[in-house]
């Protein structure tokens, strides 16, 4: 029987992965993603899950495990937060090019210096184009739910690709929320065991990760490119049957809130979603326009939808929870692929983007409401300021 | 935006810690079942927590949602709980409180003899003082709960229920009831929400 507890999201992502019915976890801890791993070092212990747990002495050395473990076959989940996502940075893309559905837990936690426990989605957003699946959770529910849609999407036969499975550290990995954990027979309904194609074998010998020549490597790419253009569908068919077999009422791609008659949106992904959806009921009360686009999956990034969805706006605010030193948009991270998935679209929406809740900072409902007085302004003139606001330390003329 | 009703719980890291946090989750809890918004969480900037330093617990209760949902303290608390009156000797535990709150301690002195450890007073509406020590007679310890994991052995058997009475008694935020429908140590519950000495100020 389906029931609801109030739980972490730490918490939500471990009974997720025990749902999942894993083969192999392997830890490292650091905060703030460590009580994921605390809940399922209990769970093995107990006898709740039948898995091997295995401690790495090193996030390099925690992924590499997960790299051998999915090449013989098992389904593996593994997890890290901040300065431990990036220490691991050189296993990523070995893990996506040999296709591995390896499974990783990211729990944000700002990059030194100096340290800093808060959420900001740099540690993830650095690692977006190693070929792995990377998309963010607004509550415990919605990252209980995202490992479950995750490993089926990965595990595909079309896909066999890694996923980070981000949520942000503190906001969403602390503070409890209302989960419902389902029936484990809803979960193996959407959810099949894992079927590897060529997994480690003494009776069927087989080579993982050989070395190449230079002239081997394009197609290699190329394959994994080609994977990368199957996943949306892939994602289609699993959220389909994800609303159908839990309840629930996801889009694939794109949330949207009340954005019918929008004139302007906030655009985010993570937990400050959650806020900004109070914001735009606190300005529509005022009579602003204003609605709520938030992405589920960064990576891959949904062009078409993009180019579809915030075509119908006259100015759309990127609130950035990564950074971006030096590049085109002068600090703004997500903003980039915003634009240039908006360069073909008929009509192109003003955009600009907001640093915010950088280093955990929390993104206040005065926050939003100055976000969106900039959007309204440039609305009016025609044309954005600037690329980039730095909320809360612009000075105002 | 909907007023939000807070609690704020000074403990001791590791040994208190969990007696903390069964205060907040025990109003919390009981709150819900009365059908109300609620939210309890630890202080994250307090943690990782080490023996003895001050750690704080916070519990909200709304009748709305509750829209600061993501933030890390309680900034202006109705009511502030100290678990080891020493605490009020090394720390301003009435930072931002509303003016008429409640300050309930763990202690078996009385009101007036409390009162003058505290500073700034001026600020307090009431003090509630509970023997929870004497009631209880013992903190229970759980390392779990602390990073976003989940404490499961059970809620309220030590101190904490004492001084969640007390707290229902001083301020009627909950129903004893629903805290008795919660809380382990029932006997200890009713005990410190009928034994706590209520001093309006």
């Amino acid at each position: 029987m389906a029931k609801e507890v109030l739980i972490s999201g730490c918490a939500a992502a471990a009974q997720a992965v025990k749902y999942s019915r894993v083969d192999v976890i392997c830890s490292y801890p650091i905060r703030p993603y460590t009580a994921i791993m605390m809940e399922l070092a209990k769970m093995v212990a107990n006898g709740e899950l039948d898995a091997e747990f295995i401690h790495g002495e090193g996030e390099h050395a925690q992924l590499s495990v997960c790299y051998g473990a999915s090449a013989a076959g098992a389904r593996v989940f593994t997890g890290s937060s901040g300065v431990g996502v990036t220490y691991a940075f050189e296993t990523y893309s070995p893990i996506s090019g040999g296709r591995y559905p390896v499974q990783m837990a990211i729990a944000d936690r700002a990059l030194d210096p100096p340290g800093d426990f808060g959420s900001e989605h740099t540690d993830a957003m650095s690692c977006r184009d190693q070929g792995w699946l990377m998309g963010w959770a607004e509550t415990p529910q919605e990252v209980f739910d995202n490992h479950l849609i995750n490993y089926r999407v990965g595990e595909d036969r079309r896909i066999m690709l890694p996923q980070f499975v981000c949520h942000d550290g503190y906001f969403v990995s602390h503070i409890p929320g209302k989960v419902i954990l389902p029936d484990q027979s809803q979960v193996d309904e959407f959810l099949p065991l894992y079927k590897p194609l060529h997994p480690l074998d003494p009776k069927h010998p087989v080579s993982h990760g050989p070395q190449i020549r230079p002239d081997q490597g394009a197609i290699m790419d190329l394959q994994r490119a080609a994977a990368f253009l199957e996943v949306p569908k892939v994602i289609r068919e699993a959220i389909d049957d994800f609303n159908r077999i839990f309840g629930r009422d996801y889009r694939p791609f794109l949330d949207e809130y009340r954005t019918e008659d929008a004139e302007i949106v906030f655009f985010l992904q993570g937990a400050h979603a959650r806020t900004a959806r109070f914001a735009v009921n606190h300005l529509r009360e005022k009579g602003l326009k204003i609605g709520l686009v938030k992405l589920r999956f960064v990576r891959p990034f949904p062009t078409e939808e993009i180019q579809e969805c915030l075509s119908r706006f006259k100015a759309v605010g990127v609130i950035e929870t990564s950074t971006s030193y030096g590049g085109a948009m002068k600090g703004g991270n997500l903003i980039h692929e915003v634009r240039a998935a908006l360069y073909d679209a008929p009509e192109r929406p003003l955009t600009t983007s907001f640093m915010a809740g950088l280093g955990g900072d929390v993104i206040t409902i005065e926050d939003f409401s100055w976000m969106a007085e900039k959007l309204a302004k440039a609305v009016k003139a025609g044309k954005v300021e600037k690329y980039v606001y730095w909320v809360g330390f612009e000075l105002e003329e | 935006m909907a007023e939000v009703y807070e609690v704020t719980v000074w403990t001791r890291g590791v040994s208190m810690d969990k007696e903390g946090r069964d205060v907040v989750s025990a109003l919390a809890k009981a709150a819900d079942r009365e059908g109300k918004f609620v939210q309890a969480f630890d202080n994250y900037e307090d943690l990782p927590d080490r023996v003895g330093v001050p750690v704080r617990k916070y519990a909200r209760i709304s009748d709305e949602e509750i829209v600061m949902r993501y933030n890390y303290e309680n900034e202006n608390p109705d009511v502030v709980v100290i678990v080891d009156a020493a605490l009020v000797k090394g720390v301003n535990v009435l930072r931002g409180m509303k003016r008429g709150g409640v300050l309930v301690v763990n202690t078996n002195r009385s009101p007036e003899e409390t009162l003058k450890f505290i500073p700034n007073k001026d600020t307090l509406g009431a003090i509630a003082c509970v023997d929870a020590d004497g009631i209880a007679g013992r903190a229970t310890v759980d390392f779990s709960g602390t990073e976003g994991g989940v404490d499961a052995s059970g809620l309220g058997a030590g101190i904490a229920a004492p001084l969640a009475g007390a707290v229902a008694k001083a301020t009627g935020v909950v129903n004893l009831e629903s805290l008795a429908a919660v809380v382990a140590n029932r006997e200890a519950l009713k005990r410190g929400y009928e034994e706590v000495v209520v001093k309006t100020i």
